[in-house]
């Protein structure tokens, strides 16, 4: 069953038109993953979503009803900015935003209670905000956009600015939140966040989904079983050589990507490339990130 | 929106401004410290000043109305909405169900209960100067009630309009506030203006709260011979409202194209 779904949107700042005749559906329990170059308008639509603004054409439907002033209290949303009292600490918090959204005491105390158990934040129940780790402060802030009990729960950049750790912790959260059913809109620039978290994604080019489908259907847009990446001082020697086996070529952030159409060893591939001046070769999976270059570039970086 | 949901987001706001300001000691130290030392250094003037007598009597008055809720309820207000935008929670506030006029009456509840308690330091440290009260306490809470209700207002309109930033606080209390201040005879009796500034001051609201209060705790003047000064700012608390749901609004708007 769809829950949110943008049809034709279109909306210009000025002369410049963001978002381009966007149309996609998340359905009910998804998580559904909006990725995109800056600048591609995954703002502008999250933003006309949330009723911040209103597109110059489409429509944008959320459990059947047009985005609108009600539509709060369906979507729980989590900006990408630390956006808490930081004097006050998580239950000061959350209880302040429960009330705004007229939550009764019984029901406030039983939801703040039930979030700070699923956030694992009760030893910083009495901790200022201030004086929490960036991770920590991430956890308060979607737990913040949960306090309603929202069908939605819309997360922007939901682990930019943290360590390594701190958002592995985050991801583990974010998939207890989805093993519970809970439909989730994700953006982010982490394409391995992405990869680990979302059973569909929307690529945006120019404000508009240019592609749109579970992994393992973004994956089979790479032509190739697994890729060599290849470091050598002696490009035009690779590429020939490539050429003649057969293998496709991308450029991935100044290396020589060549698209393998089957698996084949390291050692096979080190053979290939054998009196060429090369300074490293490696094998990789093809991953979210070869499909995203593949739909943002028409292949690699350049 | 039910009633009650306002009331709840109303004590919401006020509740959370309070808690705030407890964990902020520092500021909540100076407002009560700026008062005290303004009446003390007022009362000394006008205490051995034998050719303004009474002025002792009304020094406090002027005191609530010119130093301290000027600077916690005016200059306070700005400073509110200037975290609310530095700490991005405006924009969470934007996405939840909060009623401006909820945030305005919130912003109103929490620095009454400032107010209040700098009214409680003045009038006793005043009482300990030897200061009268003549008039009628309740006359007196009306007037410093809708004086914390305009300069909420004004507050506002000063810091939507002109402080993006922390550091753009001070500018617009002080261009604009601190004129308001001097033309109401805050400092001074308004017999010394001019005739023509002292037609301009009387569409000035801090004029108005501190000629009646002055005018209750000096003379012990009574609601009648008040009615017109109340009226102004009867009038003008509900052009605060207004102007402070209209702010909120605006504020809002901007919001939304940041």
């Amino acid at each position: 069953m769809t829950i949110v779904r943008f049809q034709g949107i279109r909306k210009s700042f000025g002369d410049k038109r963001v978002l381009d005749d966007l149309s996609f559906a998340v359905g009910r329990g998804e998580v559904y993953g909006l990725l995109g170059p800056n600048g591609c308008g995954k703002s502008t639509a999250i933003n006309i979503l949330c009723n911040l603004l209103d597109p110059d054409a489409g429509t944008v439907e959320i459990a059947g009803k047009p985005a609108s002033h009600e539509i709060k209290r369906i979507v729980g949303i989590c900006p990408q900015e630390i956006a808490l009292y930081r004097d006050l600490n998580p239950v000061e918090n959350l209880r302040f935003f429960s009330q705004l959204y007229g939550l009764t005491k019984t029901d406030r105390e039983a939801r703040v209670a039930d979030l700070l158990s699923v956030f694992s934040l009760e030893r910083y129940r009495s901790t200022a905000v201030s004086a929490l780790s960036g991770g920590w402060q991430r956890r308060v802030n979607i737990a913040v956009a949960l306090v309603h009990s929202p069908q939605i729960l819309v997360l922007d950049e939901p682990t930019s600015a943290v360590d390594l750790e701190a958002r592995h912790e985050l991801w583990r959260l974010l998939e207890t939140l989805k093993a519970d059913g809970m439909t989730i809109l994700l953006t982010t620039h982490h394409l391995d966040e992405a990869e680990q978290l979302c059973s569909r994604i929307g690529i945006m080019k120019n404000g508009r989904i240019a592609k749109e489908g579970t992994i393992p259907e973004l994956l089979a847009l790479v032509p190739a079983k697994a890729i060599a990446m290849v470091e050598t001082s002696d490009t035009q020697a690779t590429l020939e050589r490539a050429a003649k086996l057969g293998w496709g070529i991308r450029h991935y952030a100044g290396k020589i990507g060549c698209l393998l159409p089957q698996q084949i060893s390291l050692r096979e591939v080190v053979h290939a490339f054998d009196a060429i001046d090369v300074s490293a070769i490696s094998l990789q999976r093809v991953s979210l990130e070869h499909a995203y270059l593949e739909v943002i570039h028409d292949g690699g970086t350049g | 929106m039910a009633r009650s949901m306002m009331v709840g987001q109303t004590v919401a706001v006020a509740r959370r401004i309070l808690t705030e300001y407890l964990r902020q000691r520092r500021s909540l130290i100076f407002w009560a410290a700026f008062p005290a030392l303004m009446l003390l250094l007022f009362g000394l003037i006008y205490g051995n000043n034998p050719s303004m007598p009474g002025s002792l009597d009304t020094t406090p008055a002027g005191i609530l109305i010119g130093a301290a809720l000027f600077f916690s309820c005016l200059g306070g207000t700005v400073s509110l909405l200037v975290a609310e935008r530095e700490r991005r929670t405006l924009r969470r506030l934007l996405i939840s169900p909060l009623h401006p006029a909820a945030y305005f009456l919130g912003i109103v509840l929490a620095l009454s209960v400032i107010a209040l308690v700098q009214t409680i330091i003045v009038y006793f440290l005043a009482y300990l100067m030897g200061s009268h009260y003549r008039g009628s306490v309740w006359l007196g809470a009306v007037i410093v009630a809708l004086s914390v209700f305009s300069y909420v207002g004004l507050g506002f309109f000063f810091g939507t309009r002109f402080a993006k930033r922390a550091e753009d606080v001070n500018g617009p209390v002080a261009a604009f506030g601190v004129p308001l201040l001097v033309l109401a005879g805050t400092w001074f009796p308004v017999s010394l203006l001019p005739e023509f500034l002292l037609q301009v001051a009387r569409f000035d609201p801090i004029f108005h709260m501190n000629e009646s209060l002055k005018a209750v705790a000096g003379r012990g003047a009574g609601w009648g011979e008040l009615a017109g000064s109340l009226m102004f700012l009867a009038v003008f608390s509900g052009v605060a409202l207004a102007i402070g749901i209209a702010s909120y609004r605006r504020m809002l708007v901007e919001e939304k194209r940041s």
